[in-house]
């Protein structure tokens, strides 16, 4: 690498690794997926059942609402993954003060806590499939 | 942009910054190291004598905090011993029926509200500045204020059960039960409490901000102590789950002093809203209580196995996913309502979740200590007790969070075990280990090896042999909360086992009280660093000194006490920033959420009796109505409100004698900031998200009703006067942008025309205000809680309001005295936040009272 790429690349972590792009609400971003799923279909269950008794018409848009949820949990924590950089630098602790690490670090919380949102959607879903109805 | 626009600019930091080594290591000077510790010392001083009360440094503060939290502990402690005697054998007369009721219902609630989350409020306070190499909380008064809240709040509600007029109808106070019990318990405990929750807001505030905004220089946010990342986890939870139960409060208070039927099912009320506004607190709250206790294990841990823990990134995790999961299980306390089955699916299937994160930090601890060299010291003894304790009961809230087996067990000694195994080992073992281990920290003195041993095995003993047979009790059918029973059920001597335990457990507790108490006069001054911990709080000094750190550090690290072996050195001599109070003012450094650069020097508050005077009258404003004394609480209230001014004015965002002043190590501080960059921004936004909270929680009472009603809103109900709703939106939004107005024009330099919108804001907000009062004045709030509830939101908008006009004036009146120009606008940077919320809620209450009408 000559000295010019060098710097160039310096520059572009230094930009990428900024402080200014980085913010704590984006790491509670599955958790609150999985909080406005929970939530929907709650509220979903709670109205129809109350109002109409039968919670049927409202199944397949809630299973297709969690697939949708499933889905963006997964793109986020594939962009956190790719954040997190681990294969890259091997490196699963990040424990030193510098904006690499911190950035880093950031990606791997978020794709922790996308892997346990995940499951609570999963976990969301299932009364939908099993249970069906408001008995 | 104009030249004036430039010109109100405040000063950027400048200054190198990271500091170099070269920098760190150039030594300072024996004599300036000694002139900057007298004056530092000075500025720092604990008040003497009759106004010691006056102090509000987080240690004092912080010690108070605890010691009354204890207090409160020991005497639900002995309640509770009272409730064991009464059961050990059947038909036994030793107590009253109605007296074992106020003693259950004031074991919970004291154990809950008096102990459990005030003292992890004053844990926080005491130590968190500690681990982030701080000086102090960023608002020490609202620390005081807090505390002086609890303080008087505590003394009355567990005072009431002295005059036999404590409330009765158990910790979770459901209604019909609670709203119809005769005499003034009920009160007691929405009035008592709603107060001391104003003190948990305020530590929440405080606690969010330090963690976020008073970190040292360096310490990014994947290096913070875990301690501070479960606080501010339990920070955020507590300003969503509290607000629930404030806005539950004020809805059953409405129904228990003026006949608002919310709870009442024969005026069209239901009493399940309170089962949902109280669990939708009351489970995130055992979590509240949780979580910063284990946050304590995640401090002593690493220190015991003598390295760096094992999955920060996981506990982090652990700690943000409980944060959140926590929140999708309050219906679990409500299986046997009668709920749709499906919903109870939801609410079990989030409780089994929960228990993932939950353990996936209990198993980084292990981790830690099996990778790590362990010598079992007394704090380890208490953490290995704690994780044993929490594991047993987690496994039964695992049983308990499938409906069906709930279904048997609701209601019984089942439950009773399991909540106390969570908590004992939850949070009563870890907060013990704390007090052990940071108690040279503390009182900078070491506690007992043997008496702390003695207490250990006891209390761990007793517990087992209290809880373990009431697994059984509850299974053979005893129901929690019977005065008496009959013998020959095979309860006898489970109960006879379990009342001994219980006396066990407080023979522990006398050992380690009286070793807590009696160690100042027994024990010698321990080293500095006992532990050899790695984390900043070990650079405390031995004697103690009132100024938190001598010079706030430079971080680069998650243990910089075992990776920086000249950080101590540095420290002490002053060669990091702030070694000096020149001015003779207490100030601290404000750094940025992420990254912890450093943004600018905060004059933080001194001694004061302020916040004491506006604790004492927000207490007569929450108390006086208990016993319907109306006149005199409103005049409390006033004065209250006086004394919080007062506080305002002379002592916060004052403009500083100098913009910007140098911090060490070159680097040059600007002394004030206003806006997302001050403390107070942030207070404010944070504190409006909990009152926001709340304001949904009422409006969630306003679809919960029609939601769970067939005939809401009735038949033929008159409904609020959709014009006068109509124009009252009008007034308060031109309030909002009389607001808004004047801050950009105050910025501007235009402060005539700033005062005028501000002025004008202020009428066209009363203006707002009549109107929408008027909208509902023709509806009779006590037939039907169809016009009950859109009372309730005119009142919670017009309360918001009259706060909203007070800051205006008080702004207007901050202009005209020179104390808020263009170039310092902190004041009015934070009102204008405030009425971007408050806004927010007029709109919704509006469409609610004007269109839902319509609409539904």
């Amino acid at each position: 690498m000559s000295h010019d790429e060098h710097r160039i690349r310096q520059k572009e972590e230094k930009r990428a690794f900024r402080e200014e792009a980085e913010s704590l609400i984006r790491i509670t971003l599955a958790p609150v997926i999985w909080a406005g799923h929970f939530l929907l279909c709650y509220c979903t269950v709670a109205v129809a059942c109350a109002k109409t008794g039968d919670v049927a018409p409202w199944r397949g848009l809630l299973i297709a609402i969690t697939l949708g949820c499933l889905l963006a949990i997964v793109w986020v924590g594939w962009r956190s993954f790719r954040q997190w950089d681990v294969r890259r630098t091997g490196d699963f602790t990040n424990p030193y003060g510098e904006a690499e690490d911190r950035h880093q670090f950031l990606g791997h919380a978020a794709f922790l806590l996308a892997i346990i949102s995940g499951i609570g959607v999963v976990y969301s879903g299932l009364p939908l499939i099993l249970i069906g109805g408001c008995a | 942009m104009s030249a004036r626009a430039i010109d109100v600019k405040l000063p950027k930091p400048q200054g190198p910054y990271p500091p170099t080594e070269a920098m760190l290591s150039e030594p300072v000077s024996e004599a300036l190291q000694e002139e900057q510790t007298v004056r530092l010392r000075k500025a720092w001083e604990t008040p003497k004598g009759w106004r010691y009360p006056t102090a509000v440094n987080n240690t004092e503060v912080g010690i108070w905090y605890t010691m009354t939290a204890l207090a409160f502990m020991l005497l639900a402690g002995c309640m509770a011993l009272l409730i064991r005697l009464q059961l050990a054998v059947p038909e036994n007369d030793l107590v009253s029926a109605d007296l074992f009721n106020q003693l259950f219902t004031m074991h919970g609630s004291a154990m809950m509200f008096l102990f459990a989350v005030p003292m992890f409020e004053a844990v926080a306070i005491l130590l968190l500045p500690g681990f982030l190499g701080a000086r102090d909380m960023p608002f020490p008064r609202l620390s005081a204020f807090g505390y002086w809240c609890f303080a008087i709040g505590g003394v009355f509600v567990i005072g009431s059960i002295f005059f036999n007029v404590a409330p009765r109808a158990g910790w979770f106070m459901y209604p019909p039960l609670a709203t119809e019990d005769e005499g003034p318990g009920s009160d007691i405990w929405l009035l008592g409490l709603s107060f001391i929750e104003v003190a948990s807001i305020a530590a929440a505030v405080e606690l969010i901000v330090g963690a976020l905004k008073c970190r040292p220089p360096g310490m990014r946010i994947n290096i913070m102590p875990l301690y501070a990342w479960y606080v501010m986890v339990v920070g955020g939870m507590i300003l969503f789950a509290f607000p629930p139960l404030i806005a539950g409060d004020f809805l059953f208070e409405l129904e228990r002093s003026m006949d608002w039927p919310f709870f009442d099912p024969t005026r069209g009320g239901d009493p399940m809203l309170w089962q949902h506004l109280f669990w939708i607190f009351g489970h995130p709250e055992v979590y509240i209580v949780f979580l910063p206790s284990i946050a304590i294990a995640a401090m002593i841990v690493p220190t015991v196995a003598q390295r760096p823990i094992v999955g920060y990134s996981w506990i982090v995790l652990s700690a943000v996913g409980t944060g959140f999961l926590s929140f999708g299980l309050w219906v679990h306390h409500m299986f046997t309502t009668g709920l749709p089955s499906m919903s109870l699916g939801f609410f079990s299937a989030a409780s089994e979740a929960v228990v993932i994160p939950t353990g996936i930090q209990l198993f980084a601890f292990v981790a830690t200590l099996m990778v790590g060299r362990v010598k079992i010291n007394l704090p380890m003894l208490w953490i290995a007790g704690a994780l044993a304790i929490f594991t047993a009961g987690g496994l039964t809230g695992v049983m308990l969070a499938i409906a069906p087996f709930d279904f048997q067990a609701h209601d019984s000694y089942f439950v009773v075990a399991h909540l106390h195994y969570t908590l004992f080992g939850g949070m009563v073992f870890p907060v013990i280990a704390g007090v052990y281990y940071f108690m040279p920290f503390i009182t900078k003195r070491l506690l007992d090896e043997t008496l702390g041993r003695w207490a250990f095995w006891l209390i761990f003993c007793g517990f087992n042999i209290t809880f373990l047979p009431m697994h059984l009790s509850g299974l053979l059918g005893m129901p929690r909360r019977i005065y008496a029973y009959p013998g020959g059920l095979g309860w006898d001597w489970l109960n006879l086992i379990s009342t001994l335990g219980a006396f066990v457990i407080a023979a522990g507790f006398a050992i380690f009280v009286f070793d807590l108490v009696t160690h100042p006069w027994r024990k010698p001054l321990s080293p500095r660093n006992p532990w050899n911990g790695g984390t900043l709080e070990w650079t405390h000094d031995v004697p103690e000194e009132n100024w938190g750190v001598r010079s706030i550090p430079y971080i680069n690290s998650r243990y910089p006490i075992w990776d920086d072996p000249k950080l101590l050195d540095r420290l002490d001599s002053g060669r990091f920033y702030l070694p000096d109070a020149k001015e003779g003012y207490r100030e601290t450094i404000i750094t940025s959420v992420i990254d912890a650069k450093p943004l600018y020097i905060q004059r933080v508050t001194g001694p004061s009796w302020l916040s004491i005077w506006a604790a004492i009258f927000t207490g007569g404003c929450f108390i006086l109505p208990t016993f319907h004394i109306y006149g005199p609480a409103a005049v409390c209230g006033a004065l209250a409100g006086v004394f919080i001014i007062w506080w305002l004015w002379r002592d916060t965002s004052r403009p500083p004698e100098a913009d910007s002043k140098d911090a060490g190590l070159g680097l040059t501080l600007p002394t004030y900031a206003s806006g997302p960059d001050s403390v107070g921004w942030w207070a404010m936004w944070i504190t409006m998200l909990g009152d926001a909270t709340a304001f949904a929680s009422v409006v969630f009472g306003f679809f919960f009703f029609w939601t769970a009603n067939a005939d809401f809103p009735p038949e033929g109900a008159a409904d609020p006067v959709a014009a006068l709703v109509g124009l009252a939106a009008l007034g308060l939004t031109l309030g909002w942008a009389g607001t808004v107005g004047a801050r950009m024009l105050n910025r501007r330099g235009r402060v005539g025309a700033a005062r005028g919108l501000l002025g004008g804001g202020a009428v066209v907000t009363a203006a707002g205000m009549a109107a929408l009062a008027l909208s509902v004045i023709d509806l009779s709030p006590r037939e039907h809680v169809y016009p009950a509830v859109m009372w309730a939101l005119a009142v919670w908008i017009l309360v918001h309001a009259g706060l909203g006009i007070v800051m205006q004036l008080y702004c207007l009146a901050a202009s005209v005295a020179g104390k808020m120009t263009p170039r310092y606008d902190a004041d009015i940077r934070n009102v204008e936040l405030y009425w971007h919320f408050h806004v927010l809620s007029v709109l919704v209450a509006c469409a609610v009272m004007g269109l839902a009408p319509m609409v539904l």
